[in-house]
């Protein structure tokens, strides 16, 4: 590949790395964004918590740090920007369960503390009043703390939106794209990828996990991060009304937590645990698996593990994890100039609006010029969803494009015509058309839609089936054709 | 194609869907439909080329799609409506059909009684929480089935097997077929899943590994499956430590139960049997929901085909009954309790005036028992065994013995000869 040129790189193809991307897209600067997976988003924004939170909402928040301020700034940005993306947004309300009043005391305090920042949302709730909002919930919570602010949304779809939108105003994305060193050569960066070599004056380093292992590059060691291992589980659609809030109780062991939350597309997600853990090692254990069911439980007392479609681990980065609390990273190298990192830990989704801002302005005062773009336009639209059309809606686009009335995925009613479009707007793999059109996600798991998503996959990528993958890379679906092991053809 | 005046509506066209759609017009139903996702009329039979189809349906060993044809050809000689590549995508407690397809876009069915013949879906790996990495390589026995038999492709060349279902003991020996190395089935439990006829002729004859009270514990690769470690079980059917070893491979297959599909009787309101996962049915195999019968896999799974079709067609039948006279029978009034050691029982509630045939399935393996319906019916068993479904079937006759206003029966094993 030949050398690329360009202003302002953005490693990592994650919400924040993503954000950016769209902010600057509004101004004349040249911008590319390079993703090392084969799609956005499936690092830590994938294992997200899917919440749009406010920030003051546990007892150890700190309203002196920096990530406090990104969080509560963002959230009135949050919604105007998924309306703008056509994204689902959905206020479902937040209730912190309180069990004693020695849990009581402590939340009186928070909230006194939130006030005094103009967080003015949060009202407690009596036993009587949250047995009519959640009657399904444990018995042992006397009262709750309950902000109607916080949110759900979609943090994969919300980062493609993203990025789909950055790229109608001229960014260029880069997939599968991953930086194996930077050298600094005058005032530019020479970034080695593996597809060749991008020259940019600018570098915002949104790697996620690998944000520390970036800078290095540049020998750029302002911030010391810990990789922090979640553990989320997906509970069947069925459930889907047994909470109407997203509910969280304080835990009662450290590193551990107990969150039970709906979610956008009706199932509901639980996190369990919070633990110090081997970057990149994305493995579930059994241990974990247990804790994350006896956690739940605390929350619905005889949920059956029957109901759980899916489990996975993801990782937060943090930063000064050993006080309990901890700091975001967004700031320009002390050494290196034009070279800014930015890593929020927890959560990286409600704080990203305002970090977006927040990047820009810290590259325009690196010396990038920002100048108006004037043919930004903020909207996007977002692909069909066949199974929330009306029934007249649905008949109209079978008529336009009759694979519409071809359902692909049972589970998810997600149609022929959904896929092929997820692949026009990019999807390359599997994990790609399921996390854009959700076939594969409901509770058979991809068993009855495997077979038929990597069909449609070869033929409008041009592949034959057995280059398919799960999620690029080496991971091929099928390897073989009947009879080839056997030395026949 | 009209969509008006049909008397019986059946979703699904597998072997309980065509069975049921055949008795249902066999019985004087004018209007019959099916409705099936597929290009092809069949469900799932289409991928299962092994025999065993049929041995006591038509007395012949057939394979599934020969099975499948013998009705595909009825169904057309008896001039039964099909509307093939839809899908059903709600049905309602009024009886109304929404379903989907490329040609005629959303339709609308109101017919005067329908059948659930949705059959049963494979449990997957998230609800096992198998530990481990999320790496490609990993199916479940029916897609891993589908690939091989119907798409044309091989998953991988070195495959572990978790579970002893039939399908993945059968899968384990069409892919040795293939010249793919199958490294070992796992079974958690002391005994297979599956039935001994396929533990003999899929797993022994081809000197396939089997190992009994082991579980795979954690899934190793990255991009693709490179390892699974596997562990003893103890009684509880928890890993005994330090027994664990590693197997390498490409490919894990998940053989490990069937869930009855339920999804659009929910949405009907349809009260379901958490033990079996299917429909509450009565003896005619309706459900709750006046007019919407059940038969075969989704009402529970069956271990035979044979039988699949045999229970489909009693709610065929019932359904065609319905729809020409429209009375509604009185409900059945007799709940069928399970007692020592039985697991489940289908149908649940009888109304004591019809022919019955009973599903049965023990708890427990045990020698030497008595199998008891209240005291109007027992039977010696030398063993019994939860993989081995007992089937009973009692006629009207029988049950005149039963007391008047009875309003429980208990079916138990008592042990003795």
């Amino acid at each position: 590949m030949a050398q690329i040129e360009t202003e302002v790189l953005i490693i990592g193809g994650g919400v924040l790395g993503a954000v950016v991307a769209r902010e600057l897209s509004r101004y004349k600067v040249d911008v590319i964004l390079a993703e090392k997976e084969a799609d956005f988003g499936w690092g830590s924004t994938k294992t997200n918590m899917c919440i749009v939170c406010q920030g003051a909402d546990t007892l150890e928040f700190r309203p002196e740090y920096h990530r406090s301020k990104l969080i509560w700034d963002s959230m009135p940005l949050m919604e105007p920007l998924c309306q703008e993306l056509d994204v689902p947004f959905k206020r479902v309300g937040e209730l912190a369960l309180i069990r004693n009043n020695e849990e009581l005391g402590k939340f009186r305090k928070m909230k006194s503390k939130a006030e005094k920042l103009g967080i003015n949302s949060h009202q407690f709730i009596d036993q009587d009043s949250l047995r009519q909002m959640e009657p399904n919930i444990t018995r042992e919570a006397i009262a709750a703390l309950y902000d109607p602010n916080i949110a759900i949304v979609d943090p994969v779809r919300l980062t493609i939106a993203l990025i789909e939108n950055a790229g109608q105003n001229g960014v260029k994305v880069m997939r599968e794209t991953e930086v194996v060193d930077i050298s600094r050569k005058l005032n530019q960066f020479e970034v080695e990828t593996n597809r060749g070599s991008i020259q940019c004056r600018f570098i915002v380093n949104a790697a996620g996990t690998s944000v520390e292992k970036i800078a290095q590059l540049v020998n750029s060691n302002d911030f010391v991060l810990y990789p922090i291992r979640g553990y989320v589980g997906i509970l069947d659609k069925n459930l889907g009304d047994l909470i109407k809030h997203e509910i969280h109780m304080r835990p009662d062991a450290p590193g551990q937590m107990n969150i039970l939350t709906p979610s956008v597309h009706g199932n509901l997600f639980f996190g369990t645990t919070m633990q110090p853990s081997q970057r990149g090692d994305y493995s579930t254990t059994r241990r974990i698996a247990e804790i994350g069911l006896q956690n739940v439980r605390k929350i619905i007392p005889d949920l059956s593990e029957k109901e759980i479609i899916h489990s996975f681990a993801g990782f937060l980065m943090f930063r000064n994890w050993e006080v309990g609390w901890h700091e975001s990273v967004v700031q320009a190298s002390r050494r290196i100039p034009g070279f800014i990192s930015i890593c929020i830990g927890y959560p990286g989704v409600s704080a990203a609006p305002a970090t977006g801002r927040e990047v820009s302005e810290l590259l325009r005062r690196e010396g990038l010029r920002l100048e108006a773009n004037p043919g930004f336009s903020p909207s996007r639209k977002a692909p069909p969803v066949f199974n929330q059309l009306s029934d007249e809606q649905q008949k109209e686009l079978i008529a336009q494009d009759s694979r519409y009335g071809h359902v692909v995925c049972r589970c998810e009613t997600v149609t022929e015509g959904e896929i092929v479009e997820a692949v026009r707007r990019g999807a390359t793999t599997l994990d790609g058309v399921k996390f854009r059109t959700r076939a594969g996600m409901g509770r058979c798991q991809g068993g009855f839609c495997t077979p038929r998503v990597t069909k449609i996959l070869g033929r409008e990528l041009g592949l034959p089936e057995e280059k398919v993958t799960k999620k690029g890379r080496k991971s091929r679906v099928l390897l073989y054709k009947t009879k080839e092991l056997l030395g026949g053809k | 194609m009209k969509f008006s005046d049909i008397d019986v509506a059946v979703i699904g066209s597998g072997p309980a869907g065509m069975a049921a759609a055949i008795k249902a017009k066999e019985e004087g139903a004018e209007h019959v439909l099916i409705l099936e996702r597929q290009e092809q009329l069949g469900g799932l039979l289409h991928q299962c080329v092994h025999n065993g189809f049929g041995l006591f349906y038509f007395g012949q060993d057939l394979t599934g799609p020969e099975y499948a044809h013998r009705f595909v050809e009825k169904v057309r000689d008896l001039g039964i409506e099909t509307l093939l590549e839809t899908m059903v995508t709600k049905v309602s407690g009024d009886r109304k059909i929404t379903a989907v397809n490329s040609h005629e876009g959303t339709i609308h069915l109101q017919p005067k009684s329908i059948v659930l013949a949705m059959g049963c879906r494979e449990r997957s790996r998230g609800q096992l929480s198998i530990p481990g990495t999320r790496p490609a390589g990993i199916f479940t026995a029916g897609t891993a089935q589908r690939l091989v038999n119907v798409e044309g492709f091989i998953p991988g060349e070195k495959v572990v097997i978790l579970g002893s279902g039939d399908i993945g003991m059968i899968m384990a020996r069409r892919l040795s077929l293939e010249g793919v190395e199958v490294k070992a089935v796992i079974e958690i439990l002391p005994y297979v899943g599956g039935l001994i006829r396929n533990e003999v002729q899929c797993l022994h004859d081809f000197d396939i590994p089997l190992l009994l009270e082991h579980t795979v514990t954690q899934i190793h690769g990255e991009q693709r499956v490179d390892a699974v470690t596997i562990a003893k079980v103890d009684k509880d059917k928890r890993p005994v430590d330090g027994t664990e070893q590693n197997i390498e491979c490409d490919t894990l297959l998940l053989s490990v139960g069937l869930i009855p599909e339920n999804e659009l009787s929910r949405m009907a309101g349809v009260a379901l049997d958490p033990l079996v996962g299917g429909p509450v049915v009565d003896e005619r195999r309706e459900t709750n929901i006046p007019g919407i019968f059940a038969g075969g896999n989704v009402v529970h799974v069956h271990d035979l085909v044979d039988d699949v079709s045999w229970e489909a067609e009693i709610a065929g039948a019932w359904a065609a009954r319905l729809a020409q006279k429209g009375d509604h029978e009185k409900k059945g009034k007799i709940a069928l309790r399970a007692g020592r050691n039985i697991r489940s029982i289908v149908p649940q509630t009888i109304s004591g005036q019809n022919d019955v045939t009973f599903y049965i399935r023990v708890k427990e393996m045990e020698e030497k028992v008595q199998l008891r319906v209240g005291d109007i019916y027992h039977r010696a068993f030398r063993v019994v065994k939860p993989s081995e479904m007992i089937k009973v079937n009692l006629l009207q006759k029988d049950l005149k013995k039963l007391k008047e206003k009875i309003t429980e029966l208990n079916v138990e094993c008592e042990r003795g000869e």
